[in-house]
């Protein structure tokens, strides 16, 4: 019996063989989507424990990291949900800080302000895609939809963002 | 919306977002282990009739609550 139906069976040995294998690529993968270590070391036991639970729903003969990393996703969707976005605190720095550098730390609070303000789904395509650059099909896969969703999600969410900057004034050449 | 529009604001994400470090520096096994291990109570449902049935006897019959208090 292979590892996978050891697994699906509910041996205890064989889903510690399958953490150790994959909980790299479990955090990696959340990790990028939630940037926050301690909240991704947090959703990736709770994905594996998850996964244990449901294991009887496992085909032995799946792909085990695409559907750890579905869970995952849901998990970071959920918590992306609940985090409310943070108020920009402003705080004094020490000493003189050149003008640019000022203008530039504002600029970026605003516009992780206006990320954050998007939708959880909107916010996952956009943040996989733009700025982590994954593959849109490893996207579609783990949030569980096509790659014209995942597109469709990101273009969404660039026209979301293109116009609130606009509206704070950000406009970039 | 052009591929320009797409390209400034990627831009803007990624200066705004610096890369995070996707490597797991522990071993979550342990931590997973005890979630595992944390199962919750269950009550059988006898349990819960002698419960029911304890309730509505004391209710029907007060003075009995002296009676089971006195044996115990």
């Amino acid at each position: 019996m292979d590892l996978l139906q050891r697994f699906a069976l509910g041996e205890i040995d064989a889903f510690e063989t399958l953490v150790r294998q994959f909980q790299g690529d479990i955090y990696a993968w959340t990790v990028r989507m939630v940037r926050d270590p301690g909240a991704a070391e947090d959703l990736t036991v709770e994905t594996l424990w998850r996964i244990y639970r449901a294991r009887q729903q496992f085909r032995p003969d799946g792909n085990f990291g695409a559907w750890a990393r579905r869970i995952a996703t849901n998990l970071a969707l959920d918590h992306l949900r609940r985090k409310r976005p943070e108020a920009s605190l402003v705080v004094e720095p020490a000493g003189v800080q050149q003008p640019d550098r000022l203008e530039q730390q504002e600029t970026q609070e605003q516009i992780q302000q206006a990320f954050h303000r998007l939708p959880a789904k909107l916010q996952v395509a956009a943040m996989l895609a733009l700025v982590e650059e994954r593959p849109y099909e490893e996207i579609a896969e783990a949030l569980g939809t096509s790659v014209g969703a995942v597109k469709l999600r990101v273009f969404r969410a660039v026209r979301i963002l293109r116009k609130r900057l606009r509206q704070v004034g950000i406009r970039r050449e | 919306m052009t591929e320009h529009d797409e390209r400034q604001i990627r831009d803007a994400l990624k200066q705004s977002f610096p890369p995070v470090n996707a490597e797991l520096g522990r071993d979550l096994w342990p931590e997973v282990l005890l979630r595992l291990d944390a199962r919750p109570v269950k009550v059988p449902w006898y349990d819960w009739v002698m419960a029911c049935l304890s309730v509505i006897m004391f209710l029907a019959f007060p003075r009995l609550v002296f009676v089971f208090a006195y044996h115990l």
